[in-house]
């Protein structure tokens, strides 16, 4: 896939509003592969509706987005858990992992079903995000902060050609952003993706392409 | 699919699905237990009398001191084999042939020295009331041999009555059947000598009987006037425990021979419990596949978000129901098993009683059974996996 549009998409509950202002909602965008898109904005504007209509479980809008062109409004289930495998990475603002569950297997539940990653760059991962000890603790155990940088590893664990970043960096130190960002980077350059990341205030800081305000 | 497991394991409830377990295993066990015991039971009610067809039952008119001195008439008159004919209880309807002609029956026991002659008299029935192999049971004009069913009761008086005071061998079906009976056939001017040979016996005819067809040739050739009218009827019934049926005959003055109408009564009354027991089985069956089917629905239920978590990391709804319907299968798997199990046991046991008092066959065994056992097990098994794929999609859908 190289390019997601939206054309005049809005979410229904914004439907009855007199006027929208955004760069988002009800106007043409274009995401390429490559690209590296800031999608600012404030609570309640749609942030994580954007992406959980583009990610497929939700279906409440009007307008149309595609998936190099082709409406992806009645895609298959077939559909949608290949592009979940193979194009489309999303790391989720309420994260999303399992709790019952330890950080090693929280990631590895994602990389057994793509076989994507392998153990030792995983691990390394791990170290350079400062949790390698945190490997065998269950999730329900550590900070938001550190779920999120393994929220951030699980989304690395497969083949993309987009990453969706919800809030990645929200509850996260400068410092340990920093080191979020270089390997992302990393990741995003070698599997020649694109990436869109939200923000309501602390931003991860990249080379952004375009900066949308929602 | 490890990690998979270990995550949805979770909520699992052993009391559930223990209950589950234990229902399930009591339906089948039920059902299975039912039906290898009306397999087992039935020959013993049904199989005495292989000769007669079953649900029938033999029709007379009372002979009453009166009657015969008035010369009332004992035979059945076409009107009144017509009536019959339209009674809803009646399936068909066959006549007994008499003879017409004198029969006399010689036996010889060489080595005794014993010359038995009789006296006696034909009847036949349509051949489809009797249940002798077609080949055994057939006469083309001009054999020298009949083929005779003799009643059981003849064969016991001589055994327990006349051989026992006179301490002559007894002698058995088997030996009987060997035995050539020299027939002698007299009437309309001629004397001629047939062979006679026992094919079977029967409890409920209490007649000797040959061959229809060779009724018709003999009646033919040796009656000098002929009797049409039959004076006992052979009626196949739907159901011998018919209420209309005693209602009936009490109105007609007709009489039934024998104990057919028990045996019969016996037989439906044996059906009627089988199905019974039967339908509790399938009622509690029914039951824990809904305890089960709710079990999970449950474990489904509470599962949810992870359930949706995992779909949106990009499992597929299939692998994510895969590890509930694999524990279905392995659940309804193991009730099949073991209610087997508990059958052959169970089996073993009555069989222990009921040996001495019947003989019961061997040959049939447990296969019918485990096939019935297969079958419950696959479409439960079926329903199950579907309805937890059904679940799955709603929570794929329900997406939020």
């Amino acid at each position: 896939m190289n390019k997601i549009t939206l054309q005049q998409t809005l979410p229904e509950v914004f439907a009855d509003r007199n006027e929208v202002c955004s760069e988002v909602w009800h106007q043409t965008v274009e995401w390429k592969k490559e690209g590296i898109y800031l999608v600012e904005a404030q609570s309640g504007t749609g942030k994580s509706s954007l992406c959980s209509y583009i990610y497929g479980y939700r279906d409440d809008y009007q307008g149309i987005i595609g998936f190099d062109g082709e409406n992806i409004r009645h895609n298959t289930v077939k559909q949608w858990v290949g592009l979940r495998r193979n194009s489309l990475s999303m790391m989720f603002q309420d994260l999303r992992l399992f709790t019952e569950l330890t950080v090693w297997e929280n990631i590895w539940l994602k990389n057994q079903l793509t076989g994507y990653q392998s153990k030792k760059q995983i691990e390394e991962w791990l170290g350079q995000l400062e949790i390698a000890d945190k490997k065998k603790v269950l999730v329900s155990k550590i900070s938001f902060g550190q779920q999120q940088r393994v929220a951030l590893l699980r989304a690395l664990c497969q083949p993309f050609d987009f990453i969706f970043l919800d809030e990645p960096v929200s509850h996260l130190d400068k410092g340990n952003a920093k080191k979020m960002a270089e390997i992302l980077v990393s990741e995003v350059k070698h599997q020649g993706a694109g990436v869109v990341v939200t923000s309501i205030g602390s931003r991860l800081d990249l080379p952004y392409t375009k900066i949308f305000r929602l | 699919m490890r990690v998979v497991w270990k995550l949805l394991r979770q909520h699992m409830n052993l009391f559930q699905l223990g209950g589950f377990f234990l229902a399930n295993l009591l339906g089948m066990v039920i059902i299975l237990l039912s039906i290898q015991f009306y397999q087992d039971i039935l020959p013993v009610f049904t199989s005495p009398d292989s000769f007669i067809k079953k649900d029938f039952l033999i029709l007379t008119k009372r002979v009453s001191t009166v009657g015969s001195l008035l010369g009332s008439n004992t035979t059945f008159s076409p009107s009144e084999i017509d009536e019959l004919k339209e009674q809803a209880f009646v399936k068909n309807i066959g006549a007994f042939r008499p003879s017409d002609y004198h029969v006399a029956a010689a036996v010889g026991m060489q080595g005794t020295g014993i010359q038995m002659a009789t006296e006696m008299f034909f009847e036949s029935v349509p051949d489809e009331y009797v249940d002798v192999d077609s080949k055994r049971w057939t006469y083309t004009e001009g054999d020298i041999m009949i083929p005779i069913i003799l009643p059981r009761n003849y064969l016991n008086l001589y055994n327990f009555g006349f051989a026992q005071s006179r301490s002559l061998p007894k002698i058995s079906e088997g030996l009987l059947s060997m035995v050539r009976l020299e027939i002698r056939l007299r009437g309309n001017g001629r004397d001629e000598t047939f062979e006679g040979r026992i094919v079977g016996f029967s409890n409920r005819l209490n007649t000797i009987l040959v061959p229809e067809t060779f009724m018709n040739w003999a009646n033919a050739r040796f009656a000098s006037n002929r009797r049409n009218l039959p004076s006992r009827l052979i009626v196949e019934v739907h159901n011998p425990a018919d209420e209309r049926i005693v209602k009936f005959l009490k109105e007609k003055g007709y009489e039934i021979e024998g104990d057919q109408l028990d045996a019969g009564k016996t037989t439906w009354f044996l059906k009627l419990v089988v199905g019974i027991v039967l339908a509790i089985g399938l009622v509690i069956c029914i039951l824990s596949f809904y305890i089960l089917m709710l079990s999970i629905y449950l474990i489904l239920q509470k599962n949810t978000e992870k359930l949706e978590n995992l779909l949106l990391i990009g499992y597929s709804p299939s692998q994510v129901a895969w590890p509930y319907q694999m524990l279905t299968l392995f659940l309804n798997g193991m009730v099949l098993l073991l209610a087997l199990a508990v059958v052959v046991w169970v089996r073993s046991l009555y069989q222990e009683i009921f040996a001495p008092l019947f003989p019961l066959s061997e040959k049939k065994g447990v296969f019918f059974v485990a096939s019935m056992g297969i079958i419950l097990f696959l479409s439960v098994s079926l329903l199950n996996i579907v309805a937890i794929r059904h679940k799955i999609k709603a929570i794929w859908k329900h997406k939020e």
